[in-house]
């Protein structure tokens, strides 16, 4: 199943609003100094964000296997 | 007084012969950190009381004849995220700057009860990730082998230590490389276990699900001494597996005859393709294994930047959810580097985070898939020699695929030692992994190579 994949673009306003949304209340400036491995972490969201097949779940919380 | 440096294989010898005493030796390395220290910033804490009382424990051990082992009387020191119980521990971090722990770690506890000195507590990227950082209390650790260039990280201290002998080994700790980078760029060996090897009970995490503790020495004879002492169950520690720590050297001195090595060339030639010197160490190593009687071949896996992009996105995710509660309320006592990469976790989703713990399964079942008929795997641990430390830019561990996070995302262990040095004169460096638990066949493997190359007789020259 395939789902929306992340655009690799994010602006200042944008991440403003997310790092304000997770509690840190930055000036513009130090916004900004984030900005760019902002960026760079999107191409990296965005690589992840391909279509995987069903049977790819996450880690279960124990392997049956296990003695 | 001898001078020359020591393995902890040979140093052990030594004591046990009586040929060595652990005072005198202690004393020997108590002279280098001072003389050597103020260069290489290595050590944030000499716990020099301490270490001649762990050497006198251990001198009196061996002389009575009650000797615990082969770490018995050898000094070594812990990268500055684990406990040490009444001795500072910082993280290389103003928000820890006066942090002393109660209780040792579970593996500082596990080194102690094997005999070793413990001689102070190592720089550290802070918090295990921002650095090399200047704007921290304490400088970052110097390259030995040129002070103007880089150690890696985040086990930066312990690299410059060991390589420039002030120990002959020590803690690590890797979340997406931070044993084998400095192991690499140091020129030494480190080894980052199976996940759920080692424990991690009393070490500050980074991120729960990458974080593994490991050691660091000059050799990889001397790794599988250390891990010896490092390996085994922990209930404190969830991730701890239950199963009987192997012989580490009982392998060690057979040779690699009927090997299989694997070479994911790709990762090193073109998903980031590594110095000439380094894919040239690459390729004399694998002639040398072939001469010896193994089996190469070069395979192919998903790009190092898939494996990249999902080890670095839990990073930071887990990391942030780790640090946010202080992050809101002391950003600015972060250092910059730490603060500005960790809150990047602010920008993940729900569903981008979900999606990488599922491409991390079909990349683990890869990986698995890919060793089913291989022994090892192979590439490079670091793309070339040191940089300058004053030439990294806050975003550089992005830019580029690691080559070490695979086998952070996979669990899968893997080593680095060096393969030889480039034409600025530093180290170069080679990784190999192997399947879960088959760390001893990584120590033959290393032992062999290590053993038929001239790298291990040179050390850095202001160590000298």
């Amino acid at each position: 199943m395939e789902r929306t994949v992340s655009t690799t673009m994010i602006d200042e306003a944008e991440l403003t609003v997310l790092l304000t949304r997770s509690g840190l209340k930055l000036t513009p400036d130090q916004v900004r100094a984030i900005l760019p491995g902002a960026e760079l972490f999107r191409g990296m969201i965005a690589r992840i964000n391909v279509p995987l097949p069903r049977e790819a779940e996450p880690a279960l919380t124990f392997d049956v296997e296990q003695q | 007084m001898m001078s020359a440096i020591l393995t902890i294989a040979e140093a052990g010898r030594r004591i046990a012969a009586r040929q060595l005493s652990p005072i005198e030796l202690t004393k020997m390395q108590l002279e280098r950190i001072h003389r050597l220290n103020p260069q290489l910033h290595a050590f944030l804490l000499v716990s020099e009381e301490r270490a001649l009382a762990d050497a006198g424990a251990a001198e009196a051990r061996q002389m009575s004849g009650q000797r615990r082992g082969p770490l018995d009387g050898i000094p070594i020191a812990h990268k500055d995220i684990y406990n040490t119980a009444g001795i500072r521990t910082t993280a290389h971090s103003k928000l820890l700057q006066d942090n002393i722990p109660v209780r040792d770690a579970h593996t500082v506890k596990k080194w102690a009860d094997a005999g070793t000195v413990m001689l102070g507590k190592l720089a550290t990227h802070e918090f295990a990730f921002g650095g090399p950082s200047f704007d921290l209390p304490w400088p970052p650790a110097r390259n030995p082998w040129n002070i103007d260039h880089f150690t890696a990280g985040s086990s930066s201290g312990t690299g410059a230590a060991v390589a420039a002998g002030l120990i002959l080994g020590g803690t690590g700790s890797d979340t997406g490389g931070s044993i084998r980078g400095p192991a690499a760029l140091c020129g030494i060996a480190g080894i980052k276990p199976t996940y759920g090897l080692s424990s991690r009970t009393g070490i500050l995490p980074l991120a729960f699900t990458l974080d593994h503790a490991g050691p660091m020495a000059w050799t990889a004879e001397d790794c599988a001494l250390l891990l010896q002492a490092m390996a085994g169950h922990d209930p404190n520690d969830p991730a701890s597996v239950d199963r009987q720590v192997p012989d580490y050297t009982a392998g060690i001195g057979t040779g690699v005859k009927g090997l299989r090595i694997g070479v994911v060339r790709h990762f090193f030639e073109t998903d980031h393709r590594a110095s000439d010197a380094t894919r040239a160490g690459i390729d004399a190593a694998m002639d040398f294994f072939r001469k010896e009687g193994a089996e190469v071949r070069d395979i192919t896996l998903s790009p190092a930047a898939d494996y990249h992009a999902v080890g670095y996105l839990l990073m930071i995710t887990e990391a942030f959810a780790l640090h946010a509660p202080w992050m809101r309320e002391r950003f600015m006592d972060y250092g910059e580097l730490f603060r500005d990469r960790v809150a990047l976790g602010a920008t993940v989703s729900g569903p981008d985070l979900m999606q990488a713990q599922r491409r991390r399964r079909v990349l683990c079942r890869e990986m698995a898939a890919a060793m089913e008929n291989l022994d090892i795997i192979v590439s490079a641990s670091q793309p070339g020699e040191a940089p300058r430390i004053d030439a990294l830019t806050k975003w550089a561990n992005m830019e580029k695929p690691s080559f070490t996070m695979p086998f952070n995302v996979t669990g899968f262990p893997a080593i680095s030692v060096c393969a030889g040095f480039g034409a600025g004169g530093l180290p170069v460096a080679m990784q190999m992994a192997a399947k879960p638990f088959a760390e001893p066949l990584l120590f033959r493997a290393a032992h062999a190579y290590e053993t038929a190359m001239p790298w291990r007789g040179r050390r850095p020259a202001m160590a000298v």
